[in-house]
């Protein structure tokens, strides 16, 4: 089993974080780039490689239609959710994707979680280039509002990029227990985080007991299509407006040039946190140079409606923890686009306090993710997240109206039994179909999943079948029917409305390899360790056997000698070398391997290296 | 029915280490957490009687310890058993807590597990004390939802439906009175061991109001809903 990390998986950065064992603390991990902040830009290279991060950001500029960004925004959604989003993203969708988006990079197609475990696979490379060992579990973070079809997709991306996601854990309660070990807060807390894609706001209380800490999440609210690049976009229209009044130059959100100035605006966005003036240049096809200074006010008053959407959240967060914002004793700002002064002061405001800002926004969601994967891993043992799903989950009734079952904000995992029987005879299936919102009517939330409960035959009202639906820790639906007749129990295999099945994971899971070819020489490195590792342990034991005594000293003089020099090339990140001492090894206790054998069954392992026997 | 305190029947032998056990979420013998028995209610999970008034601190202290223990956080290296009854064991107990500490859910959940919960026949039916002030109200809301179709005058109307919503939360807030009013009588008939008739009839008076209180309810949300 190789190690376990924290993965922020995010709208615009990823970054992976793991707990320092010797300082208790969690830390993120460099890039080869030298940042912790990985760009979640995914591109293809003409000879068919991916490329991850920092270099794919190059290539927006250089190769936008072999590019893509902001992935996130189309994890678990269906084609029809996002033709607004159409008109301000340059994404590619494929135009035969059915209820799972397909997007075209270059000549090829992906689905957004295959896109997404690319992002992931680059911060594996990452963490198992900085331990040298493997790492194959992960805790992943996504936005506390994200709904079950948005939480599946980010598990299936995990599982694409070979990753045993061991729990998904809500941004904000993520950069509370990062504060929570960093500050040691008592009381009620409100994440206000506000990334670059999704917002959330999360109310908690954090309760000392004898056993440790304990953080519970009483409410969650948030919006998966708020944030920076919103933003953003206020920036471009305004600007590709003034262009169009002015040099009669009309700019498509495709292509170069956009990306260009997307880039040139995301810049002056950041000095706007830092500075009140900043005059943009950018030259335009025609030759000339369009200029613009912009006000920190100016700046202020467009990007107001993006602050306010934020506020009707975290009300309703409120109202829903039945407390009052003077009632929360803590805020913390979480998320890269909190650096913006209006949001600083607008939350200070309405909750009349400083709030918290001591972590990097950026690296805090990352940091707290590794230290649930640090109790995930070792056990619960000072300190327990307890978590709330966002939405309510329902069932259609009669008339298309929508049955709450279990009602948002309940503490997960959470479940709700329902009776079913049957209106004629010899009826042989019901049909169920669950969704997720608050709204009262099925055609207004979200559809999760549809499915025939099968029921054998018998005269109406007779059968008697209970269907669980359970939400695991995850915010994963799952769903169990029992029939009472019998108490015969199966877990319903449900197709999600807006999901992969598991033969597509396994197909992408496949895929994925061939395009990890890039990370070769890493990979090689880890194998080499892993059979020296072995190797040695097999030599050990095989020495230690009392008929070793059959080795002569010049013979076993040599293996110790071998089994040193090994052990020294593991240290390195040589894995040539590694090889050729493992050979080495091999080579020098194949007569050892022969005693051993002699004395075993003989015949049947003739010819077998050390390790095999 | 002498005892008030119904400790659900555990199951006699754990699935781990095959011993005989008394314990109500974890094996007295193993240690093991125990599956969820068939027969299990709320109140067991709690170790509390079927009593409807409870102390909340007591239950929040409770609920958090066995959270410490039942959460699957505890079980992700543990058998694949092991994390399927941790999932269901801390899934009820999380039902169970949000059922107890409302006051309205625990007396339904009661009646259920009592056999006496019985929705009215007809929720669209109005009770007969209110039928008169009911029909008013939907008529004044018939006219505002034509006056909004319209472009009429709104201003008198809302003026009359916002009195009305006055006059039905009140209704609430007595009805709420007279449930905690019958929730103590179900105490008073546990603790003195009423018979089954005692029982019934305060059962049937808890069912009767919760009837009521759910059509009041329905009411005011509707009203509140045309007044935004």
């Amino acid at each position: 089993m190789g190690r376990t990390v924290g993965i922020d998986l995010g709208t615009t950065n990823s970054l992976v974080a793991y707990l320092d064992a010797t300082t208790g603390e969690p830390k993120c991990i460099l890039g080869p780039s030298g940042s912790t902040l990985c760009p979640s830009v995914v591109s293809l290279d003409a000879d068919g490689s991916i490329i991850v991060g920092e270099p794919a950001r190059r290539r927006l500029l250089t190769q936008p239609e072999r590019t893509i960004y902001s992935v996130k925004r189309l994890m678990g959604r269906g084609p029809a959710d996002v033709q607004a989003e159409l008109k301000l993203f340059p994404f590619r969708i494929d135009p035969a994707s059915k209820s799972v988006i397909r997007v075209q990079l270059g000549d090829k197609i992906f689905t957004p979680p295959e896109i997404s475990s690319f992002i992931l696979r680059e911060l594996k490379n990452w963490a198992e280039a900085y331990f040298g060992e493997t790492v194959d579990r992960a805790v992943i973070t996504v936005p506390a509002y994200f709904n079950d079809a948005q939480r599946q997709a980010t598990k299936d991306a995990g599982k694409i990029a070979g990753l045993d996601v061991l729990r998904l854990v809500n941004e904000p309660t993520a950069a509370a227990l990062a504060y929570g070990l960093h500050e040691k807060q008592r009381g009620t807390v409100a994440v206000y985080d506000l990334g670059g894609g999704t917002f959330d706001i999360s109310v908690l209380k954090l309760i000392s007991t004898s056993e440790g800490d304990i953080f519970q999440v009483l409410s969650t609210n948030g919006d998966t299509h708020l944030g920076g690049d919103d933003i953003d976009h206020l920036l471009q229209a305004f600007v590709h407006e003034e262009i169009l009044q002015h040099d009669q130059i009309d700019f498509s959100p495709h292509g170069e040039l956009a990306q260009e100035l997307r880039k040139e605006l995301i810049a002056v966005k950041h000095r706007l946190s830092e500075t009140d003036k900043v005059t943009l240049r950018f030259a335009l096809p025609n030759g000339k140079v369009f200029e613009h200074e912009f006000t920190r006010g100016v700046f202020e008053t467009l990007i107001r409606p993006v602050v306010d959407r934020t506020m009707g959240p975290v009300r309703q967060a409120l109202a829903d923890a039945q407390l009052s914002p003077k009632q929360i004793e803590e805020v913390v700002l979480v998320g890269g686009t909190t650096r913006t002064p209006l949001i600083r002061r607008t939350v200070q405001e309405f909750f009349d306090r400083k709030p918290h800002t001591e972590l990097n926004p950026d690296e805090v969601v990352a940091l707290g993710a590794a230290v649930q994967a640090n109790i995930l891993d070792r056990g619960v043992q000072n300190m327990l997240l307890l978590d709330v799903t966002p939405l309510s989950l329902g069932i259609e009734t009669y008339g298309g109206a929508v049955a709450k079952i279990i009602p948002r904000n309940s503490t997960i995992p959470a479940s709700a039994q329902e009776m079913y029987t049957t209106g004629v005879d010899n009826q042989t299936g019901i049909d169920i179909h669950v969704l997720q919102g608050e709204r009262e009517l099925a055609k207004d939330c979200r559809s999760l999943a549809r499915f025939n409960l099968r029921i054998p035959p018998a005269p109406a009202g007779l059968p008697r079948v209970e269907v669980k639906f359970l939400i695991d820790a995850n915010g994963i639906l799952q769903v169990a029917a029992k029939d009472l007749r019998n108490g015969e129990e199966h877990l319903i295999e449900v197709q999600p409305s807006y999901g992969l099945n598991d033969a597509d994971i396994e197909r992408m899971l496949e895929e994925s390899i061939e395009y990890a070819e890039q990370d070769f020489a890493e990979r090689q490195l880890i194998e080499a360790r892993t059979e020296a590792e072995s190797i040695l342990t097999a030599t050990a034991k095989a020495l230690s056997n009392p008929k070793a005594a059959g080795l002569s000293e010049p013979e076993r003089v040599k293996v110790e000698q071998t089994v040193a020099a090994l052990r020294e090339s593991v240290k390195g990140t040589d894995y040539k070398l590694i090889r050729k001492k493992i050979d080495e090894l091999n080579h020098a206790t194949e007569h050892l391997a022969e005693i051993l054998m002699n004395s075993a069954v003989q015949a049947a392992l003739e010819g077998k290296k050390l390790a095999e026997v | 029915m002498a005892s008030p305190l119904p400790i659900t029947d555990s199951p006699l032998v754990c699935w781990s280490c095959h011993e005989r056990t008394i314990g109500t979420h974890f094996c007295s013998s193993c240690g093991k957490m125990l599956q969820v028995p068939e027969k299990s209610d709320y109140f067991a999970m709690f170790e509390i009687p079927r009593k409807l008034w409870i102390e909340m601190s007591a239950l929040e202290k409770k609920f958090l310890q066995l959270s410490w223990k039942l959460h699957p956080d505890n079980y992700v290296n543990a058998s694949a058993e092991e994390r399927e009854i941790s999932l269901k064991r801390s899934s009820e107990l999380n039902d169970a807590y949000r059922t107890l500490r409302e006051p309205v859910a625990r007396v339904e959940y009661l009646l259920a597990i009592e056999g006496a919960r019985v929705e009215g026949k007809n929720k669209q039916q109005a009770p007969p004390e209110l039928l008169e002030e009911v029909f008013e109200l939907n008529e004044s809301l018939d006219e505002l939802r034509e006056a909004k179709a319209s472009g009429g005058d709104l201003g008198s109307l809302k003026r009359r439906l916002t009195a009305a919503e006055k006059n039905f939360q009140e209704k609430l807030a007595k009805v709420d009175g007279e449930l905690q009013g019958a929730a103590k009588e179900w105490d008073a008939a546990v603790e003195a061991s009423a018979n089954e008739t005692a029982r019934k009839s305060v059962m049937a008076k808890l069912n009767e109001l919760l009837n009521r209180r759910s059509y009041i309810r329905n009411l005011v949300v509707n009203v509140q809903k045309e007044l935004l």
